[in-house]
């Protein structure tokens, strides 16, 4: 996309002849009081990989307890967390801990930091040639926000939360489970935790849109813009629109649980429904939320490693509006067996198939970028090829849950969390190693190493296949998703899944090797250190870029552009 | 914005469609479909869809002369059948189905949806593995630098639309199968989801509730039956013909679905939601909760036991107040209401007309 | 070449408010849907709401001649200590015709217990055709220690139902009643010391 003349780099060199820009703020006052978006990025994407580890580990638990039949290991996290696993139900309300824990972290508090807090933080600003984000001090609050919120989340899991000790309702916090059917502080520290990092999302949000929409360089048009910034523009307005309803309905539901208002409650002629749809309509632009940044980011991977433009530009810029558009009126395709007539299943079915052309429309227009390039296959290509390959996979399974009568079967099954986990931790998960190895050195100054980096790709991409393939045979034969046990037939694929687990766990490690390496052994990088192929603003800068970049605003050269 | 008013317009498009179509479809089409779909296994008796009407009349007919006969009914549960209405170890394909909606469902995946989402994978992957050998650096050192091709953009646009329109079709029409409402007279279950267990209501049998709890593995085991699934109460409805599923939450919603019969609705307190389930073989189909509600989500298994009718009239008069007959209208059932005073009834009726 | 940086706080704040605006009016919406939900559901019977008719309308309404079945179904909310039960299974009535269901209640408590009841109708499409013109449900019931009472509902089912494709292959309705306590007695008894 946007390209520098040769003769118009900028490095930290050309910054710091006389004047004091490097001059940086004392620890505490950078890091806790920080207005820089480099700096933001960086505690977005440290805290995003300290609530990963949480969030995984959760997960870890639970695939050792589904490991085998029977209830193996809750009770010792029961007692863990200060309940009593005599009482077999506590025990088992644990399980609704894990899941509920396991799902909220994932989505709030690691994929969404690391994407659009961290990824979005560092890049946006740099893409489009601003000095910084447009709000820099509300930056730092969004950040704040975020991680007093994930504090709430944490503290929930040792509080009374009904049956059990946590909030055992999960994501979702469907009423009338998570109002009349869990007493107890927890939930309301859960759904407390949402307000808070759901407020910093949107004030992220405002930051976002404003900083693209003034904050351009001269000559970076709309239609300039590389494609990572038009994917967190989108994903801002999303944002905006979907998180303030998800604000809406999980305040309804605290008013609900503590001070008698029936919304949602079928006793005082609240509808339960009603949430569903709340929650929906905010939950599914979520979805998209959390991948269309990685759909940026590996456009700009792709181009770099093919050193070929993006094929199609304007389509995919068009085609995450379309995305981002047509996600709003697909809801209920999550409610489908909640008692819709006909003609609302008919128009969601039709409704959330046409998704699949904006999406198709990308995976092509990737693969064609790649046609006719020279590739290289480093450490980032080869995360953004499996990413393409592993969210195919994911999106046409989404086509088949699209379908009502087809997911009169399969809905709550392990085929939707087959589904899910394929475009999001196969494929969100993926577009964030793919993004951390493009961009690492370029925060860090220092080079991974390219064999751990390959290493950790092949190795991950075994585990979680092993992980998640087997969980669509286990969703086909019909075993219901949130279950801590199961009939012994699904015992085999199950004991797979959790093999695939430790394996991906391996490669998790071997990630936070590299990260060690490079920060104890790996070479200096340089400001463009993947070559010719790399063309947007940041390879303009050193590595790591100067703290405060471009206070000569570059401008884009219109001739260097074949659109 | 224009994507957003084609999916409104597509989806008016097929809404008509399925109004129209629908359901004369689903009857021209149901039966290629049972031809298409994989045949049932057959060590068991088979009851098509379009026989089961006469007998199922039939059935009704001759229900009032047993009914006055004061016979204390018999049951015995049936023992399942391995790999019948119950995951199969190992499995990676759907359950057998035993309905004409699940059957029609299975055909939709399978032949349908199956083998155009396997295509698209692997038309995806061939491109991928083609890509990385013809345009790696060595066998291709200098890129192109083409960037457009107005042809393969449509192209790619357009033919997605097609493979869609090809899904939509007969998606619609299943739906519009599966929405076909119960004819008058079939039997009403009616399903209530409590915390953590199941009631199966029969008003038109005399209005009792059968409590229906899991069994733990060992007494699972003992009966011959697969533990996590089995029950001490089953559901117990009459095979091959049409059955009014009524479900409604106690407490929090619950989710009935049993998977070899290709159903699921949610059981939400405060409102009914209601489905037809036709079961075309004699069996016990197992199937759990679907939806969270709670601690032992996980621990309230469905076992559903079709019967034939007289074998279904024996059952009903084994339960407490259990009637088999015509559901008289306007009648007072002795269970429902003790204290019901008939002066009172008879006046309540006056003012209707 | 390269421009001063000319940062424009106005404009800023100014897109930064908009952007604002809209998240408000998001919110807005979100709690706005609450009443637009149930009025939407009253509008169109969406979920199985069913329709409320004054006698003068309902006496407007021509018969057909063709017959329908309309069963009846009664809950009571966990935790309501009373017994609640339709006084017929079902009724059967020409399309358009008046008919009058009674339903039975008890209180089986020691103390008096104010409910309501919330209802819908399945198969769901038919909410929009079924008509009440009297019902229990209107109004708040209050029951006495062991009281026991009859509640009518006076309905007919609106001969539209017979132009609609969606709806006229219907031949049984069941309209169905959960009963809850008031939040409003919950409270009272709970300062009642009980």
């Amino acid at each position: 996309m946007a390209t520098i003349p040769a003769n118009e780099g900028f490095d930290a060199h050309d910054h710091a002849h006389d004047h004091d820009h490097d001059h940086k703020p004392s620890f505490f006052a950078r890091w806790f009081m920080s207005t820089n978006h480099k700096d933001i990025g960086t505690l977005y994407l440290i805290f995003a990989i300290f609530a990963g580890i949480i969030g995984g580990a959760v997960s870890g638990i639970m695939r050792a307890e589904l490991a085998e039949p029977g209830i193996q290991y809750l009770g010792w996290w029961t007692n863990f967390v200060g309940g009593n696993a005599t009482d077999f139900n506590q025990t088992l309300h644990m399980w609704n801990v894990l899941i509920t824990a396991h799902g909220l972290i994932m989505v709030f508090f690691m994929v969404m930091p690391a994407i659009i807090g961290g990824f979005g933080n560092w890049f946006v600003p740099i893409m489009i040639g601003a000095p910084d984000m447009a709000f820099p001090r509300m930056n730092n609050v969004s950040f704040w926000l975020t991680f007093v919120g994930f504090c709430s989340l944490m503290m929930s899991a040792f509080m009374p939360g009904g049956t059990g000790i946590g909030a055992g309702t999960g994501w979702t916090v469907y009423a009338p489970l998570s109002t009349s059917g869990s007493v107890g502080p927890a939930v309301d520290f859960a759904i407390f935790s949402l307000h808070l990092s759901g407020a910093g999302s949107i004030l992220g949000a405002i930051n976002f849109i404003t900083t693209i929409f003034n904050m351009r360089a001269p000559g970076m048009t709309l239609h300039k813009m590389p494609l990572f910034v038009w994917s967190v523009l989108v994903t801002a307005f999303l944002l905006l629109l979907a998180l303030p309803v998800l604000a809406a309905a999980i305040t309804m539901l605290l008013t609900d649980r503590n001070f008698g208002t029936t919304f949602f409650d079928p006793a005082g002629g609240g509808d339960p429904v009603l949430y569903q749809h709340l929650f929906w309509f905010f939950g599914h632009p979520e979805v998209y939320i959390m991948i269309l940044p990685g759909f940026g980011i590996i456009s700009q991977i792709i181009s770099t490693f093919s050193k070929k433009p993006v094929f199609g530009y304007l389509g995919m810029a068009y085609a995450m509006v379309a995305i981002g558009v047509v996600g709003f009126i697909v809801w209920a395709h999550h409610m489908y067996t909640t008692g819709l007539d006909v003609n609302t299943k008919m128009y969601f079915t039709a409704a959330t198939m046409v998704i699949a052309v904006p999406t198709g429309i990308k995976i092509f227009s990737w693969i064609a970028t790649m046609w006719g390039g020279s590739i290289e296959f480093k450490s980032p290509m080869v995360w953004a090829i499996g990413f393409i390959f592993l969210f195919t996979v994911g999106g046409v399974t989404g086509v088949v849950l699209a379908n009502g009568g087809v997911d009169d079967n399969l809905h709550d099954t392990y085929y939707v969390v087959a589904h899910f986990h394929y475009v999001l931790s196969l494929g969100a998960v993926t577009s964030l190693f793919a993004g951390f190895y493009y961009w690492f050195p370029k925060m860090s100054g220092r080079m991974h190493s390219e064999f751990l980096s390959h290493l950790q790709f092949w190795i991950f991409f075994v585990g979680v296949n092993l992980i998640f393939f087997p969980m669509h045979f286990l969703g086909v034969q019909g075993m219901p998703r949130r279950y801590p046990d199961y009939a012994m037939a699904y015992s085999y694929w199950n004991k797979i899944a959790s093999i695939g687990y430790v394996i991906m766990a391996v490669s998790i490690v071997i990630f936070f090797i590299n990260i060690l390496y490079a920060f104890l052994a790996g070479k200096k990088a340089e400001a463009n250190y993947w070559g010719e192929g790399a063309t947007t603003l940041e390879w303009t800068l050193s590595s790591p870029p100067p703290f405060h970049q471009f206070e000569t605003l570059p401008v884009i050269d219109d001739a260097a552009h074949a659109h | 914005m224009s994507l957003a008013d084609t999916a409104r317009s597509m989806g008016k498009a097929f809404r008509s469609y399925g109004r129209t179509l629908g359901i004369a479809a689903a009857l021209t089409f149901g039966t290629q479909a049972l031809a298409a779909a994989p045949a049932a296994p057959v060590d068991a008796p088979v009851v098509a869809a379009s026989e089961s009407a006469a007998p199922a009349a039939a059935a009704a007919e001759a229900a009032p002369a047993t009914a006055t006969v004061a016979d204390k009914g018999s049951y015995t549960p049936m023992a399942p059948t391995p790999g019948k209405g119950q995951p199969v170890d190992k499995g990676w394909t759907f359950q057998d189905q035993y309905s004409p909606v699940g059957e029609q469902g299975l055909w939709m995946h399978d032949v349908i949806l199956m083998p155009i989402i396997v295509a698209i994978s692997i038309f995806v992957l061939i491109l991928l593995v083609v890509v990385a050998a013809r345009f790696n650096k060595r066998a291709n050192p200098v890129a192109s630098k083409t960037s457009h091709n107005t042809l393969i953009e449509v192209v790619w646009t357009l033919v997605p639309v097609l493979i869609l329109v090809v899904i939509a079709v007969p998606s619609i029409r299943l739906l519009a199968q599966q929405y076909e409402p119960a004819p008058k007279g079939a039997v009403t279950v009616k399903v209530t989801g409590y915390q953590w267990y199941w009631g199966y209501t029969y008003p038109d049998n005399g209005g009792f509730e059968v409590i229906s709890n899991m069994l733990t593995e060992e007494e699972a085991l003992k009966k011959g039956e697969p533990g996590h699934l089995a029950v001490d109460n089953r559901m117990v409805v009459p095979v091959g013909e049409p059955i009014r599923i009524q479900t409604i939450g106690s407490d929090v919603i619950h989710a009935f679905a049993v998977p070899s019969l290709w159903f699921k609705l949610d059981a939400v307190p405060g409102r009914i939601n209601e489905k037809v389930l036709f079961i075309k073989e004699p069996g016990v189909y197992y199937g759990q909760c679907s939806e969270l509600c709670g601690a032992r989500h996980g621990y309230m298994p469905i076992a559903v036991e079709a019967l034939p009718r007289d074998k279904f009239e024996a059952w009903v008069k084994t339960q407490p107040g259990g009637t088999v007959g015509p559901a008289a209208p306007a009648v007072v059932t002795p269970a429902a209401a003790p204290a019901a005073a008939a002066p009172e009834a008879a006046a309540s009726e006056a003012p209707a007309a | 070449m390269a421009t001063q940086v000319v940062p424009d706080p106005r404009r800023n704040r100014r897109v930064g408010l908009y952007a604002a605006a809209g998240a408000l009016t998001m919110l807005g919406l979100g709690y706005a849907s609450v009443p637009l939900y149930r009025l939407f559901c009253q509008v169109t019977g969406y979920g199985g709401t069913t329709q409320r008719a004054d006698a003068t309308a309902a006496a407007g309404v021509k018969v057909a001649g063709k017959m329908i079945r309309v069963r009846f179904d009664a809950n009571v909310a966990p935790g309501l200590p009373w017994a609640f039960k339709p006084q017929q299974v079902s009724q059967d009535l020409r399309i358009g015709e008046r008919k009058i269901a009674t339903f039975e209640a008890r209180n089986n408590s020691d103390h008096p217990i104010t409910g309501s009841a919330i209802f819908n109708v399945s198969p769901e499409q038919a909410g929009k055709y079924f008509n009440k013109i009297q019902c229990f449900c209107f109004t708040e019931q209050k029951l006495m220690p062991g009281q026991d009472v009859r509640m009518p509902v006076i309905y007919y089912v609106d001969p539209a139902i017979l132009d609609d494709p969606g709806a006229n292959n219907i031949e049984e309705i069941t309209l169905s009643y959960t009963f809850n306590e008031t939040p409003e007695s919950v409270a009272s008894r709970q300062r009642g010391g009980r």
